[in-house]
C-alpha cells in the first residue's frame, strides 16, 4: 500500500477562502500530491468536477451560491467520488447530516495538517486498493487474495477467519486495532465474550508467521487494547 | 415545598390565637349590652324586691302610704287575698277584675296572667299578695318544665358543641392549607427553577393562572437569553474556526520549512502550541455553553464502556503521544460487558479532557491508566496518572472556587480552564458523579461514578 500510488490521485478542494484553498493545496503539494484542483462556489465546483473527474472531494460546508451538502447530493448524481467534509459547523447534527448524505468523513475545522493528510489518505487507500494483496512481514509473505502464507519455501493456507482478522489488521498497519473493533469483524455486531476464541485466532494465526510465535514481531499484542500489524516496508 | 409547611404551621398558632381572641369579645359584646337589662330586672322595680318591700309594709288589714306610694310610681297595681279567697284590700286594681277568686283562679294565674297582666305572689301567713305590673312589661313562661337530665347534660352539649366547632374549623383550615399547597407547589418548583436558571413551562387552572402565565412568560424570556448566549458563543467560536485553520496550517508548514531558520522555525512551533490551545479551546467552549443552556441535544444510545474507553485509547496511541507517555488500560472482568446508555461522543470527550489534563501538567512524561471497575454497584471509570499532581490548596481551590462561566462576580480570582467544567457537565447530564484524588507528585486520579448498571444477557458459546 504504497504512498506514492495514493498520492497520483487527483484531489478537489472546495472553498470560498482563497487562503484556506492555498493553505490545503500546499499541504497535499508538499505531502507529494501532484494533481490539486480547487473551486470557490457550488456552481464551479459542478463544472470542474465533470471536467476534471477527481478522485477525492474536500468539500466546505457553506458555500457562497448553497451548502456543500446539497453540492455533494448534485455531483452523487453523475459520480460516486469519495468526499470529506472540511467544514467550521461542529454541531453533531451537521457532522450526522454529512455523513448520512454517504460522506467519507467530517473534518471539524481548525485542523492539524497532520491529521488531514492522515484521513485523505485514509480513504484514498480504502477506496482504490492497490492491484496487489500481497504484505510483507518479518520473514514471509501474505497473499491475501490467495488466503496464503509463504515462508522459507513452503506455503501456508489461512482459515477464513484468519485471513479476516489478518486482512483487518493490515488494512490499519502499524496502528492499534482494538479487541472490540477485531471481534466485531470476525463475528459481527455484538461480540460478546468472543475474547478468548480471538485469542486462539491470534495464536494460530502467529504460529503461521512469525518466525518465534512466542515473540511476536509482526502481530503485536497491546496489552488490555488489542493488536496491531507491523508490515515491512 | 418544606419552607411552606413551615409557613401554615406558622400561621396555625396565630389562627388559634384569633379564635380565642373572638370567643373572649363575644362574652364582653354580650356582657355589656345586657348589663343594663339584667341590673333592671333585678334592680329596684324588679318583682321580688317589690314584693319583699310591700309585704313588709303592709298585713292583711292594710298597706302603708310609702309602699302603696311606691306600687303606684312603677304603675303597679296590687291585691291581699285572704286564705279563702276573699280580697281584703287592692291599690289602683284595674276596673274588671273580680274581687273573689277560687282555688282554680289562683292555680291559674300565680303561675302567669291575670287578664293579660303579668302578676307575681307572695305567700304570707294571713294571705297571699298578687302585685300586677303594666301589660306587655314582662314575659312569663307558664308551660315550661325540662327534665333534670338535660340540665345535667347541658355543660356536656356545649363542650361537645365547642369541641365540634373547633375540628370542623380545623379540617377547613387544614383542607384548604393543603389546597394551597398543592396549588401553588408547581409555581413554587418553577420559581425554584427560575432561580436556578434553569427554563420551565407548566399550567395551572384557576385562581393562580395569572401567577403561572407570568412565570412561563419570564422563563421564555430567560430561555431566549440563553439561547441568544449560546448561539453567540457557537457563532463566535464557529467564525474563528478557519482563521486558526489557517494560522494553524501556516505555522506547521513553517516549522517544516528548510528556508526559514531554527530560530524562526522555534516561534512557528510556539504559534502551533498556542493555537492548538485556542482550538481546544473554542472547541470546549461551546460545547460547555450548550451544555450549560440545556441546548445540546443527547444522543444517547447503549453502549459497552469498556468497548468506549479501548477505542479511545488506540486511537489516541495510533495518534502517536510522545514515548514519555504510556497508557495502561484496566478493565474489571464484571465491567467488561456492562451496557450504559449515553452519548458516545460527550464521554469520548470527558475522558479526552482528563488525559489531555494529564499530559498537560505533565510536560516530562507520565503513565496514564485508564480504568473500568464496579464501585458499589456504580460503574466507575478512572483516569488516574502518576504525575506531579496537585498541593492540597489547589485540589481545595479546584473545589471550592466558582467557575467563570458561572459566575456573575467580577471577581478576579475566578477559576479558568473549561477542560474540568466541561468533564462534570458531562458527568451530571449523564446522571453520574465526579471525584477528584490527588497526591502531589504521586499523582492525580479521577473517578467517574455512573450509578445505573444494566447487565446484558450471558455471552454465548466461546468457541468457534
Amino acid at each position: 500500500m504504497e504512498k506514492t500510488f495514493l498520492q497520483t490521485k487527483k484531489v478537489m478542494l472546495v472553498d470560498d477562502e482563497p487562503d484556506l484553498l492555498k493553505m490545503v493545496s500546499a499541504i497535499l503539494a508538499d505531502d507529494g500530491f501532484e494533481n490539486i484542483v480547487a473551486a470557490a462556489t457550488v456552481k464551479a465546483a459542478v463544472n470542474v468536477c465533470k471536467e476534471e473527474k477527481p478522485d477525492l472531494l474536500i468539500l466546505d460546508v457553506m458555500l457562497p451560491d448553497g451548502d456543500g451538502f446539497s453540492l455533494m447530493r448534485q455531483i452523487r448524481q453523475f459520480t460516486n467520488v469519495p468526499v470529506i467534509f472540511l467544514t467550521a459547523k461542529d454541531e453533531a447534527a451537521d457532522k450526522l447530516a454529512g455523513l448520512g448524505l454517504g460522506a467519507d468523513d467530517y473534518i471539524v475545522k481548525p485542523f492539524l495538517p497532520q491529521e488531514l493528510l492522515l484521513r485523505v489518505y485514509a480513504i484514498l487507500r480504502r477506496c482504490y486498493k492497490e492491484e496487489s494483496n500481497i504484505i510483507k512481514l518479518e520473514g514471509c509473505t501474505v497473499d491475501f487474495s490467495r488466503a496464503e502464507v509463504k515462508r522459507d519455501g513452503k506455503t501456508i493456507p489461512l482459515t477464513a477467519k484468519e485471513h479476516v482478522l489478518l486482512e483487518t489488521l493490515a488494512r490499519n498497519e502499524g496502528k492499534i486495532v482494538t479487541l472490540d473493533a477485531l471481534c466485531e469483524a470476525l463475528w459481527g455486531d455484538n461480540p460478546f465474550g468472543y475474547e478468548n476464541s480471538l485469542n486462539a485466532h491470534v495464536r494460530r494465526i502467529r504460529e503461521k508467521i512469525e518466525v518465534s510465535p512466542s515473540k511476536p514481531v509482526s502481530l503485536i499484542t497491546i496489552k488490555g487494547l488489542g493488536y496491531k500489524l507491523n508490515i515491512r516496508k | 415545598m418544606k419552607s411552606f409547611t413551615r409557613y401554615f404551621s406558622k400561621y396555625f398558632l396565630s389562627f388559634l390565637s384569633l379564635i380565642f381572641l373572638l370567643v373572649i369579645l363575644n362574652v364582653i359584646v354580650f356582657a355589656g349590652t345586657f348589663y343594663g337589662n339584667i341590673t333592671k330586672d333585678y334592680g329596684d322595680s324588679s318583682p321580688r324586691r317589690l314584693l319583699e318591700e310591700t309585704i313588709a309594709d303592709s298585713s292583711a288589714s292594710g298597706i302603708s302610704d310609702t309602699a302603696r306610694e311606691k306600687l303606684r310610681s312603677h304603675n303597679i297595681w296590687a291585691m291581699f287575698l285572704s286564705p279563702d279567697g276573699q280580697c281584703r284590700w287592692a291599690v289602683d286594681l284595674p276596673p274588671g277584675l273580680p274581687a273573689q277568686y277560687t282555688i282554680q283562679d289562683v292555680a291559674v294565674f300565680s303561675k302567669g296572667y291575670l287578664q293579660d297582666y303579668p302578676v307575681f305572689v307572695w305567700d304570707d301567713a294571713e294571705g297571699l299578695l298578687v302585685l300586677g305590673y303594666p301589660k306587655g312589661s314582662y314575659i312569663k313562661i307558664t308551660g315550661n318544665y325540662y327534665s333534670r337530665d338535660m340540665f345535667k347534660a347541658i355543660p356536656l352539649y356545649f363542650a361537645g358543641i365547642l369541641i365540634l366547632d373547633l375540628l370542623l374549623l380545623f379540617a377547613a383550615y387544614y383542607l384548604s392549607k393543603i389546597k394551597v399547597v398543592k396549588d401553588t407547589a408547581p409555581l413554587v418548583s418553577s420559581i425554584k427553577a427560575l432561580a436556578d436558571g434553569k427554563t420551565t413551562s407548566f399550567s395551572v387552572k384557576g385562581e393562580l393562572s395569572e401567577v403561572a402565565e407570568s412565570i412561563n412568560k419570564a422563563s421564555q424570556i430567560l430561555s431566549r437569553q440563553n439561547e441568544a448566549r449560546a448561539n453567540w458563543i457557537s457563532g463566535v467560536s464557529h467564525d474563528i474556526r478557519t482563521p486558526l485553520s489557517m494560522i494553524m496550517g501556516y505555522a506547521e508548514r513553517i516549522t517544516t520549512n528548510s528556508d526559514a531558520g531554527p530560530a524562526i522555525q522555534d516561534q512557528a512551533r510556539i504559534i502551533q502550541r498556542q493555537s492548538k490551545k485556542i482550538k481546544t479551546l473554542i472547541e470546549d467552549l461551546n460545547l460547555v455553553s450548550k451544555l450549560e443552556y440545556e441546548m445540546q441535544p443527547l444522543q444517547k444510545e447503549q453502549i459497552r464502556l469498556s468497548k468506549l474507553i479501548r477505542s479511545y485509547a488506540a486511537e489516541l496511541l495510533n495518534s502517536g503521544i510522545p514515548d514519555a507517555y504510556t497508557v495502561d488500560i484496566d478493565i474489571a472482568p464484571d465491567t467488561e460487558n456492562t451496557m450504559m446508555e449515553c452519548d458516545t461522543r460527550l464521554i469520548t470527550r470527558a475522558i479526552s479532557n482528563l488525559v489531555q489534563n494529564s499530559i498537560n501538567q505533565n510536560p516530562q512524561g507520565c503513565k496514564i491508566q485508564l480504568a473500568l471497575k464496579n464501585v458499589n454497584g456504580c460503574l466507575t471509570l478512572i483516569v488516574a496518572d502518576n504525575g506531579i499532581g496537585l498541593t492540597p490548596e489547589k485540589l481545595q481551590e479546584l473545589k471550592k472556587k466558582p467557575h467563570y462561566m458561572e459566575s456573575t462576580d467580577e471577581r478576579l480570582d475566578l477559576r479558568h480552564g473549561l477542560g474540568l467544567l466541561l468533564v462534570r457537565q458531562i458527568v451530571e447530564t449523564h446522571n453520574g458523579s465526579m471525584k477528584i484524588d490527588t497526591i502531589p507528585n504521586q499523582g492525580y486520579k479521577t473517578m467517574i461514578s455512573f450509578p445505573y448498571i444494566h447487565q446484558p444477557p450471558p455471552p454465548k458459546a466461546t468457541v468457534h
